[in-house]
């Protein structure tokens, strides 16, 4: 424990850094990620590039009803539907449309950077949770997901939290699969969502230091009871690790469950 | 875990690689399940290395849950590895993530099994075996480490869930529809009665940890997290669980001492217990305890806001010195002298704030006076300039002018003995106080502020003046320079630029308390001094400054009128009060009936005057309000519902707004339950709102049942005609051209 505190004291650009290089050396162990943002075009895909960077297996959704992106005003979106739209299109169709103005407001920046991540926008709704996933292979963040499900699902907006848990309490819970939902409050914009991305892959590090440790703690030897009691598991660690975290990380207000799969 | 691998190792990680091959194998296609989860079972037996079991484990959970294969896929599977979950399960010191993939399985093999029996009950061994699991399960449940019992109380969920009687309405997938109902009479293996005591007695013991109202966040999320189905699709249960619901305080733990850890947990468990009962109050319209569960939310949300919300908290302080600090002025001035003894300050250097400061109560001392707001700080302190007295007004500045005196004498001494120009040397500012920051001053409390104030007034009039107005006494008569002239394109600009200061405040002013006594008929607009009474300040001259002014150049050129209604000072506020709402409009949808209400005073105002062409603004920003947001609705956005509700009068073409919301089934339910409210609580636009749902009923086709349903109650008749047209117009075009869509739906109906 206090090793780790003090790993996780450290400033979070360099905390990061160091953990991603450890993580990279020893750890064969990755947590599995899933972000989930309004449209899935800004926040979570700057999550889901991030993640992936890190080399966590990742994947990325949407709550909205719709995809919607800004448009020339407040009142005329582009709107597009999920699943069936490729960030590659959207690209093309925007690029026709106004490649002044979209460039200008960085849309046509981020689809650029999305389209290089995966096909399209997918909608959280949608997910069939636990279905094999092995036509993603061009996506970044692919290895390690084949099976379809996540260990921490980390949502980009109060809404987009209540969405899921909402969502995840409908579907009954059918795979007794326990899954730690997180909400972590990034504004709409490029600049933030960069920011969130890095908060997003400092706590992806923090955790997954934590469950590698409990990984190998137990490993060959039999529990007894003193350790077990002793040193407590990752699924209790996360609230102290997420603890640490919103104390580097001041503003982006979070938000934690367990819920259930 | 890479460097300590060894030779021993080595070959488990390269069986681990064999087993990864397999299992994706049966990724690609679930047909090699059975086949391939077969294989496999001897390799991840009790006696194989520990991370064999781990995934042999995680596989089996896995392979059980997969959404890839049906219930009835699964029972051949499910019963073929039975025995190897429970030699698992059984086996002494068994690993906590062995132990916890185990019980996963078995959560996901109970449904499975049973349902197995029900229909096979010859295969008493099978029962035999998940019994066998079924009691080990509940026996490791309490001390098992958490990431097990987390998953020992979704075993005993799914228990519970197979064995109370369903109302049918869960999926039915993932084996959640077996339940006791299923059992046919006179079953050999299995009695309903006993199955049904068992899942209440388990059910209760789950329902425990609430009931303690434990403060384990994740043993009460994880709980909170599975009742849901429970409550929903198993009335018997539904009862109990409500009830241990809402006798749960989630929001205990605020009692402890709020590390980072506890604000975690509390919120963590507030925030689950509030979802689950939205949830219920919008999945479960059923649930008798709707009442009661919207009372708890609300309950919830006002202690939340209490222990977390920071802005709340600057709400609360200055309400509550307003009584007890005002007797406890009072009092000083009974005592006749002043109670206040000036100290004077230690030698070396201070800070402003400190220099201002007379009290020696140090919790005051400490009070940042930031947190009371501005309106309230002015009327605290012209309340106290007029009752204080001026003997200790006095005292009060003579101290702190002695005070400065003394800092400037000394600084000054300084100056000479350090030779350091003194000009340069902050006069009274602690360098090494970091926590001095000039520009908002941040330690003074009320008093400072008084202070202040007090010494403003003698301040302001410095002798210079007296001298001035001497001068400009010989001088005689003086006029002023004429003011520049403004062209009306410059005039418009600073018009423009003063608009949008209006709105400046609103990002400023505190949003209004969370729950405000409602006044009703004795309210009085814009009394209140908050973002609210300036909203009604700016709705206000938006909507009436200029009316009955916009008409003066009736007379005039028709295009030299809109010039100017373009440029007009109202339009310009109504564009930006616009925007306002647009720029967050489920919350400012409030705002938007308030403006729209006063839009339409107005007009009838404009109508009675009888002057001819007077324009009308209501109908117009009502409409692009809608158009404003109504391509950003979802289907939860129930304020469409409110907006339409509230704003004074609807038009066709208004509603006509919403036919845009049918082209998206996802809002499809939106659009037509608020025409359906309106047809129900607003008589007036009755007609027109059926007329908007007919029209939907002919131009979209996907939106047809739900309001053919609707139009069937209240325009008993109307679809029937519409079939009798279509049908003549097919029969006019001898039946072999393409039916038009109208047709096609007809077919559908009928």
């Amino acid at each position: 424990m206090a090793t780790m505190d003090t790993a996780n004291g450290a400033t979070a650009s360099s905390s990061s850094s160091a953990q991603n290089g450890q993580a990279e050396s020893s750890g064969d162990f990755k947590l599995k990620f899933c972000t989930v943002c309004a449209s899935n075009q800004n926040r979570s895909m700057e999550g889901h590039l991030r993640l992936s960077e890190a080399h966590f297996p990742v994947i990325s959704f949407g709550t909205g009803s719709l995809v919607r992106l800004p448009g020339p005003t407040i009142s005329q979106p582009n709107v597009y539907k999920f699943n069936e739209t490729s960030y590659d299109s959207i690209y093309r169709e925007l690029e026709a449309k106004d490649p002044r103005l979209y460039r200008a407001n960085g849309l046509l920046t981020m689809l650029g950077r999305n389209r290089g991540v995966k096909w399209g926008p997918e909608r959280w709704q949608d997910w069939q949770v636990g279905m094999p996933r092995l036509k993603h292979e061009k996506d970044q963040g692919s290895e390690g997901m084949e099976g379809g499900v996540a260990d921490i699902v980390i949502t980009c907006e109060e809404r987009c939290w209540d969405a899921v848990i909402d969502d995840l309490l409908s579907r009954g819970s059918p795979l007794n699969r326990p899954v730690h939902v997180i909400n972590i409050d990034i504004k709409d914009n490029h600049e933030e969502a960069a920011v969130g991305g890095k908060a997003m892959v400092d706590l992806a590090n923090s955790l997954n230091k934590v469950a590698a440790e409990e990984r190998e703690k137990v490993g060959a030897m039999a529990f007894d009871s003193g350790s077990a009691v002793g040193r407590s598991s990752f699924d209790e660690r996360v609230p102290d690790v997420l603890a640490e975290w919103q104390e580097r990380w001041p503003n982006l207000p979070s938000t934690w469950t367990l819920a259930w799969f | 875990m890479a460097s300590a691998s060894s030779v021993k190792t080595l070959s488990v990680s390269e069986q681990i690689q064999q087993l990864n091959g397999a299992r994706k194998i049966v990724l690609e296609n679930p047909a090699y399940y059975d086949r391939i989860v077969k294989g496999i079972l001897p390799i991840i037996g009790p006696s194989s290395p520990v991370e064999l079991r781990r995934w042999g484990a995680d596989f089996l959970a896995e392979s059980l849950s997969t959404p890839a294969l049906s219930t009835r896929d699964k029972e051949n599977l499910t019963v073929s590895i039975l025995e190897t979950l429970r030699l698992l399960v059984e086996g002494p010191n068994e690993d906590p993530l062995v132990l916890r993939a185990t019980v996963m399985a078995a959560a996901s093999a109970y449904p499975v099994v049973m349902r197995w029996i029900i229909n096979n009950s010859y295969h008493r061994e099978s029962w035999e075996h998940i019994t066998a699991i079924k009691s080990r399960i509940l026996r490791i449940w309490d001390g098992a480490p958490t990431p097990v019992k987390i998953c020992c109380i979704k075993f005993a969920q799914r228990v519970v869930l197979a064995q109370t009687a369903s109302n049918g309405t869960e999926q039915k997938y993932g084996g959640l529809d077996v339940n006791l109902t299923m059992i046919p009479a006179g079953h050999p293996v299995l009695d309903p009665r006993l199955l049904e005591a068992e899942a209440t007695g388990l059910l209760d013991r789950m329902l425990g940890v609430l009931q303690d109202n434990s403060s384990d966040a994740l043993l009460v999320d994880a709980t909170l997290n599975l009742m849901s189905i429970l409550i929903r699709t198993r009335p018997s249960t539904s009862n109990r669980i409500t009830n241990a619901v809402l006798n749960f305080n989630p929001l205990k733990l605020a009692n402890s001492p709020m590390t980072p850890k506890n604000k975690v947990l509390v919120k963590s468990m507030e925030k689950t217990t509030r979802m689950l009962l939205l949830h219920l109050l919008k999945r479960d319209p059923t649930n008798q305890n709707v009442g009661r569960i919207q009372q708890h939310i609300d309950r919830l949300v006002r202690s939340r806001a209490e222990i977390f919300d920071e802005a709340n908290r600057k709400r609360v302080l200055p309400e509550q010195p307003a009584a007890p600090y005002g007797d406890a002025k009072r009092q000083r001035l009974e005592s006749g002298i002043a109670p206040i003894q000036i100290q004077p300050l230690a030698p070396g250097p201070q800070s402003l704030a400190a220099v201002f400061t007379l009290t020696n109560n140090l919790g005051l001392q400490g009070f940042d006076v930031n947190q009371v707001p501005a309106a309230f700080a002015a009327r605290i302190s012209t309340k106290t300039l007029a009752s204080i007295d001026p003997q200790l007004l006095d005292l009060a500045v003579n101290g702190v002018r002695t005070r400065l005196n003394a800092i400037y004498a000394a600084a000054a001494a300084a100056a000479q003995t350090a030779a350091i120009n003194a000009e340069t040397v902050p006069l009274g500012v602690d360098e090494d106080d970091d926590d001095y920051e000039p520009d908002d001053y941040p330690a003074e409390d009320n008093e400072q502020i008084l202070n202040k104030l007090e010494n403003a007034p003698p301040e302001a009039p410095p002798e210079e003046t007296a001298g001035d107005t001497s001068a400009l006494a010989a001088l005689g008569q003086f006029t002023l320079p004429p003011p520049p002239l403004v062209d009306p394109e410059v005039a418009a600009k600073v018009g423009q630029v003063a608009a949008s200061r209006i709105f400046g405040p609103l990002s400023v002013l505190e949003e209004p308390a969370l729950r405000k006594q409602k006044a009703g008929i004795n309210r009085l607009a814009a009394s209140s001094y908050d973002r609210d009474s300036w909203l009604t300040l700016i709705t206000r001259l938006a909507t009436r400054s200029t009316a009955g002014l916009e008409d003066g150049t009736s007379g005039i050129k028709a295009e030299e009128e809109a010039g100017r209604s373009r440029m007009a000072i109202s339009n310009m506020i109504r564009e930006m009060l616009y925007n306002y709402v647009l720029e967050d409009w489920r919350r400012r949808i409030e705002i938007a009936v308030a403006w729209l209400c006063e839009e339409w005073y107005n007009d009838q105002l404009t109508k009675r005057s009888k002057v001819v062409d007077a324009p009308l603004h209501y109908e117009t920003w009502a409409l692009r309000l809608v158009d404003g947001f109504i391509s950003y609705l979802t289907p939860q956005d129930k304020v469409l519902t409110r907006f339409l509700a509230e704003i004074p009068e609807l038009s066709a073409a208004l509603l006509g707004r919403l036919k845009v919301l049918c082209g998206d089934p996802t809002t499809v339910q939106l659009a037509l339950t608020t025409l359906l409210y309106l047809v129900m609580m607003r008589p007036p636009v009755k007609e027109i709102a059926l007329d908007t749902v007919a029209a939907i009923w002919m131009e979209y086709e996907e939106a047809r049942p739900l309001a053919a349903k609707y139009l069937v109650k209240w325009r008993p008749g109307f679809i029937e005609s519409q079939q009798a047209q279509a049908a003549a117009a097919v029969a006019g075009a001898g039946g072999n051209g393409t039916p038009n869509s109208a047709v096609a739906a007809a077919a559908v109906f009928t």
